[in-house]
């Protein structure tokens, strides 16, 4: 083929090209039978990854234990998951504070972030021969799993469900280069659009041109129409840096995510939020206060220990 | 190429495919990471002839484009590892015997992977693909460079006897 290689073999070049351009026409014009047949592959697939997962598990850590080796013990890991956790509620916290602030005491935190969800495990990530960044996990449609749901881990915001199949789902992380989500400040509730950007950190440009934006600034997702794909008031992430730029309109910033995206054992789908506040962020249903009010009794009674004594300070209290 | 080999090595590229999907993605390799289907299907591609690699290249390429947490439109990747399968076939020639010399195989299958990954950017970009940044992107290349001259060595003699079994006489 160097020196033609013969017609037989350019007619074989021409016929396999033809027949791949063929075929991305036919992609790019959405006809379900691409679509379709990696569907299929992914219910084929799935079944396989969800054991290979559950063997491989160990072995894919690898790398990353050897680098940590020595440094990682049960204590620190604790402290890991601890701080994790507390810089989550933080993050509720704030852009409660937030709205309560706009919106002056109107919403009521009872029942705050009363999501339903399915939880899942994660089988598989994006193959490194793309550059989509992905991962495989065990719930699908028979789960009630959609696509266009959110997913989030303990951290905050994971993803977003891009494909299912009966038993599994496929979800777009936030790092990858085509995800872009609506975020708000949770300090001064700015709104603006997060984009992957393939790594660790990702872009937010403000949409308000007058907003700020300041390091440590907590963001959390503005949620959309009918909670698909965001649910709101999911933590995304905090800022770390700000671009002072003048040439641009807006403010941008380097945002570093909540979630540890190449940690993900297992995450939830969000299957359905209250609709009744679409702007209230995630947080979890507290208790109700009781309170009750003790009469003293004119006379002095010993307690015999068979019924509980009623302590205002210790116990919960019921409000008449 | 007879019509077995074809059959046989679209069923090989299946299992390896599952394996890439299922267990090599699940490794947290240092400096991005490693497409072992990547690099078993362009060992494949230099090791065969003119038309085998065309033939070889495009039969990749739709078992890939097949993957569900591809963003690239389907046919894609048969694209260019046909390509890919035609610079082979053509370059092979001036390089004189490939398999004489395990270590310029191993460097001309990991320059393939390289190429392919660029070509694969380079096409999504022109077809509106978000890819991530350059850096980003240059890392994931990186990245399959260094793991495929690492592993390539270590599955190369198996996969030569494999395909040695998959011949048929008069190919040999």
């Amino acid at each position: 083929m160097a020196r033609g290689g013969g017609n037989r073999s350019r007619l074989l070049l021409v016929i396999l090209l033809v027949t791949a351009l063929f075929f991305i026409t036919l992609d790019l014009r959405g006809v379900s039978l691409t679509k379709g047949s990696r569907s299929v592959t992914q219910t084929i697939l799935s079944p396989v990854q969800r054991t290979v997962s559950t063997i491989f598990s160990p072995v894919g850590r690898f790398f990353s234990d050897v680098k940590n080796f020595g440094k990682t013990n049960a204590q620190l890991q604790e402290e890991i998951a601890l701080n994790k956790l507390l810089k989550s509620q933080i993050a509720m916290n704030s852009d409660t504070k937030g709205q309560l602030a706009q919106l002056k005491a109107v919403l009521d935190l009872a029942g705050r972030g009363n999501y339903k969800v399915a939880a899942a495990r994660v089988i598989a990530r994006g193959s490194a021969s793309s550059f989509s960044q992905t991962i495989t996990i065990d719930a699908g449609s028979s789960s009630g799993i959609r696509p266009d749901m959110t997913v989030i881990s303990q951290n905050g915001l994971v993803g977003v469900v891009k494909s299912t199949t009966s038993s599994s789902a496929i979800v777009l992380l936030t790092s990858d280069p085509s995800f872009r989500v609506g975020v708000r400040i949770a300090r001064n509730q700015s709104v603006g659009v997060l984009s992957g950007l393939g790594s660790t950190s990702y872009s937010l440009v403000l949409l308000d041109p007058s907003g700020t934006i300041k390091t440590g600034d907590i963001l959390v997702t503005n949620g959309s129409e009918g909670n698909r794909p965001f649910v709101p008031g999911v933590p995304v992430g905090v800022v770390v840096g700000v671009d002072n730029s003048t040439a641009s309109l807006t403010q941008t910033a380097t945002v570093v995510s909540y979630a540890n995206l190449n940690d993900l054992g297992v995450v939830s789908v969000i299957l359905s939020a209250p609709t009744t506040a679409p702007s209230k962020p995630l947080l979890p249903s507290p208790n109700p206060t009781v309170t009750v009010y003790v009469t003293p009794s004119p006379t002095p009674q010993i307690s015999t220990g068979a019924g509980p004594t009623p302590t205002p300070s210790a116990q919960p209290t019921k409000k008449k | 190429m007879s019509a077995l080999r074809i059959f046989l090595t679209l069923g090989f590229f299946f299992v390896l495919f599952t394996i890439q999907e299922s267990a090599v993605s699940l490794i947290h390799f240092p400096i991005s990471g490693f497409s072992l289907y990547l690099a078993v299907a362009i060992s494949l591609i230099a090791y065969e002839d003119h038309n085998g690699a065309l033939i070889t290249g495009f039969l990749a390429g739709i078992v890939l484009d097949l993957s569900p947490t591809s963003n690239a439109p389907f046919g894609q990747w048969a694209l260019i590892l046909t390509g890919i399968g035609y610079l082979f076939a053509v370059n092979r020639d001036s390089i004189a015997d490939l398999t004489a010399s395990p270590v310029t195989f191993v460097l001309f299958v990991a320059t393939g992977v390289s190429i392919a990954l660029v070509i694969y950017l380079t096409f999504g970009s022109l077809l509106g693909e978000q890819n991530g940044t350059l850096v980003h992107d240059g890392v994931v290349i990186l990245g399959n460079l260094i793991w495929t001259i690492v592993f390539t060595p270590i599955f190369l003699p198996p996969l030569g006897r494999v395909r040695e079994y998959s011949l048929t006489a008069r190919e040999r």
